[in-house]
């Protein structure tokens, strides 16, 4: 990169001027030449480099020399102010190059965030382009308040675009083939932005543990996004749990989990009765939460509980209970992994709270919904059932609540459960989840306190279980 | 698999600051606006107005705010309103709940909301909930509780609360709640302190606070305590001043202050003073900035310090200020 020849001190203000407007250019050509930038960055070098720019391009990295920021920051800052105050004019194209260097070094700079906006709503920017800096000034400034705000915008815009076209098409009442693959179209459009936010997030909860903004922000986009498609919350849910077993620490992200888990159960225990499933295709069931009723999925598909036995009277239940299962069995395993992290310890306190409750308000279809499956066991009060789990810290437990057998017969890679097979196997009674039970969680405690001596997971215990005998124990 | 097993605190060195060093908090203050071409003062313009109310309330706390230019400040208040009566961080910024409450804080210290069209303020804040009840920060309509909260209080220090609707307000509030006790962002949000001090306060100024479950809330805050005495936000995060705050405000909103060890958060809190610059930072030996100073000083100030004005918990703002107003939000006992 040669264009812009920076003055060794650039110290009056008419050198600064040049020096900044070229700066400017050089990054917006940067963008022009290499248009997979994807990641930017500071260069610490504290000064110029004679007939050198200080914008580097190497491979898909853009990085800044630091020795310019001083001047280029407060030159396009003052800038967008006195544009604001309509003190000075600038075209649109400038408007734009001087938005995105400031966003790229100050992306919590709101008003610049909205002038973009604003262009957007005229047509000169569109919303990809402005997805697209916001995940550079992310890979930076990964928590960055603002630039999620404004990704929350741009997508709200995306949606209502989609949704307009939809509606339009629908008031049109033409049927034919070609609005049937604009139909498609617009579906995969969504689906690639829903994946690609996925992945904006990803990113950022790596470069920033417990990063709340970027995982509230995940949070929304499927409530946007993908409201009510269980198939999408199944996929997170596995794709998660890796994720999870690696980052022990971050709370967010367990949080996201126990978000996944919560609004699976809630779709899952809504499931429509016997009688429509068998009249609607298995693979296809629509789900009749009125929410998403002419609500414009991301993927059309809706097939997450797919496989689902079609007499069964309560489809979703058993799933709902592998569910459970699979996730204390994760929670037990981390824990006994990795001792003395509390993020692990809240996981467990949500998700069997999250049990507790379902059990209580779904208690009467017990009989309904386990016609032909043998030991769904609602109430696993048994004692005797709880012995796997006294290994406390030692080893890698099989299961919560010590039915082995169940474990044993799984025979497929948990990671991906809910499967079909595992449904149907599930119907057959040769596979048994065992949700938890107040039982097996304290003999889960004791396990712990009799055999652990990190003081950390110590205290954690002894917090879990009064917050069972207090939180749980003296609910009605 | 990547695994961190250390505790996440901090150790207190013996020799770290232990006694208030209000002189040198005070010079910290007053020096720093005059600080005006410096490149962080630029970074962090698009706050500025949330920057002058954290300065002049410490400085009000500690006695000193004669010592700031109240003519020069008022003036830019005037000068930040927009037409739709919203006021911005800066001039030429564009205007935000965030900042218009702010601003409403700093003319509450010094006696004189009426330098701005108030009428127009309580039109702005009121124009900008939504059906649901929550509020957005901004025409642009990102919703938050954080933002209910700025509405209310906005709205509780110019006495017009009842111009919007408290009751959906309060639903959407109270659909944030989660099963910790604690509040997020929007609903199904994780529990985050800063959130819960927005919710709780939100709750206090509209009479719902025994819609808390302070029992709940008030166990989770208190594991925030870590044994180096300060208090995180989340779980698993590094012990903070302006956690400290917030997780402080929200027990003492509860009624459940008397729950952590205020002697060790006391001292951490101390240790988070610079000797030589004076000011307050996140950590033991972290840098010094206007915000954790007025969240150390607050801190403080809540856990007993009588060299401190009381401050009051919900608004972070000193009591006799809010007597003079004739504003007594409520708190749990
Ligand atoms: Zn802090």
């Amino acid at each position: 990169m040669t264009s812009s020849g920076a003055p060794k001190m650039a110290e009056s203000g008419e050198e600064v001027d040049v020096l900044v407007q070229r700066v400017v250019k050089d990054i917006t050509n940067a963008f022009k030449r290499n248009p997979n930038i994807d990641e930017i960055g500071l260069i610490p070098c504290p000064e110029a480099r004679y007939n050198r720019s200080p914008i580097v391009l190497v491979e898909n990295k853009l990085g800044v020399e630091s020795w310019c920021v001083k001047f280029l920051l407060p030159y396009v800052h003052n800038k967008l102010l006195l544009y604001r105050q309509r003190k000075h004019w600038l075209e649109r194209e400038a408007l734009v190059d001087i938005t995105c260097t400031l966003l790229l070094l100050n992306p919590d700079f709101t008003t610049a965030w909205n002038v973009r906006k604003e262009l957007l709503q005229c047509g000169v920017l569109n919303p990809e382009k402005d997805l697209y800096l916001g995940k550079l000034a992310l890979t930076k400034f990964p928590k960055s308040p603002e630039t999620w705000i404004h990704r929350r915008w741009v997508l709200q815009q995306i949606l209502r675009q989609c949704s307009a076209l939809g509606r339009s098409r629908k008031q049109q009442g033409e049927a034919g083939q070609g609005d049937a693959e604009r139909s498609q179209q617009l579906s995969d459009h969504l689906a690639r932005t829903l994946h690609q936010e996925m992945k904006v997030c990803s990113d950022a909860a790596c470069r920033y543990p417990s990063n709340y903004n970027a995982w509230s922000h995940r949070i929304w986009v499927l409530q946007h996004m993908a409201k009510g498609n269980v198939k999408v919350f199944h996929d997170e849910l596995s794709s998660m749990r890796l994720w999870v077993s690696m980052h022990v620490s971050d709370h967010s992200g367990f949080h996201y989990r126990q978000f996944l888990l919560k609004e699976l159960i809630t779709e899952l225990s809504q499931a429509p009765a016997s009688t429509t499933i068998s009249t609607s295709s298995p693979q296809h069931r629509p789900s009749n939460n009125p929410h998403h009723q002419g609500h414009l999925q991301a993927n059309g598909e809706m097939s997450g509980a797919e496989g689902v036995c079609e007499e069964e009277r309560q489809p979703g239940f058993t799933v709902v209970l592998q569910l459970f299962h699979d996730e204390m069995e994760l929670c037990t395993d981390l824990i006994q992994s990795f001792p003395g992290h509390e993020t692990l310890w809240c996981h467990r306190r949500h998700v069997f709270y999250l049990w507790h409750h379902w059990r209580r308000e779904h208690q009467h279809h017990h009989c309904t919904s386990n016609g032909g499956t043998e030991s769904v066991n609602l109430n696993s009060t048994d004692p005797g059932l709880a012995k796997a789990s006294e290994r406390g810290c030692e080893g890698r437990g099989d299961s919560v609540n010590g039915q082995l057998h169940a474990t044993d017969a799984m025979e497929v890679d948990a990671v991906s459960l809910p499967d079909p097979r595992d449904t149907k196997r599930l119907k057959r009674g040769i596979l048994s989840p065992c949700p938890p039970a107040l039982p097996s969680e304290h003999s889960f405690v004791s396990g712990v306190l009799d055999s652990c001596n990190s003081p950390e997971q110590r205290r954690f215990a002894r917090a879990y279980k009064k917050w069972l005998d207090t939180v749980i124990g003296q609910q009605p | 698999r990547v695994s961190g097993t250390q505790v996440k605190d901090v150790v207190i060195k013996p020799d770290a600051p232990s006694s208030l060093l209000l002189d040198k908090h005070a010079d910290y203050i007053a020096a720093y606006g005059s600080k005006k071409d410096d490149y962080e003062y630029t970074l962090s313009e698009y706050l500025r107005m949330s920057g002058i109310y954290w300065g002049l309330t410490v400085m009000d706390l500690m006695g000193q705010l004669p010592r700031m230019n109240r003519q020069e400040i008022t003036d830019f208040i005037k000068a930040c309103q927009h037409e739709c009566g919203g006021i911005s961080a800066s001039i030429g910024h564009d205007p935000h709940l965030l900042y218009t409450l702010s601003a409403v804080q700093i003319l509450c210290l010094y006696d004189s909301v009426s330098v701005i069209d108030v009428d127009k303020v309580v039109e702005y804040v009121k124009g900008l909930q939504q059906e649901d009840g929550s509020f957005a920060g901004d025409k642009w309509g990102e919703i938050d509780t954080r933002f209910s909260f700025c509405a209310v209080a906005t709205l509780a220090l110019l006495g017009k609360m009842d111009t919007i609707n408290v009751d959906k307000a309060v639903e959407f509030v109270l659909s944030c709640m989660n099963f910790d006790g604690g509040f997020g962002c929007r609903p199904g949000s994780e529990s985050h302190a800063g959130q819960i001090y927005c919710c709780t306060g939100f709750l206090s100024l509209t009479g719902q606070l025994h819609q808390v479950n302070a029992d709940l809330l008030g166990w989770w805050l208190c594991e925030r305590q870590l044994p180096s005495g300060g208090l995180n936000g989340r779980p698993e995060k590094l012990p903070d001043v302006c956690y400290s705050w917030w997780v402080l405000a929200s027990l003492k909103i509860i009624g459940r202050i008397h729950w952590i060890d205020k002697a060790k958060l006391s001292s951490f809190i101390l240790a988070c003073q610079d000797e030589e610059t004076g000011g307050f930072a996140d950590r033991p030996g972290d840098m010094v900035d206007p915000f954790h100073t007025l969240f150390g000083v607050a801190g403080l100030s809540l856990l007993g310090d009588e060299q401190i004005k009381p401050v009051n918990p919900v608004l972070c703002m000193p009591e006799d200020v809010l007597q003079r107003i004739g504003l007594q939000p409520d708190l749990l006992t």
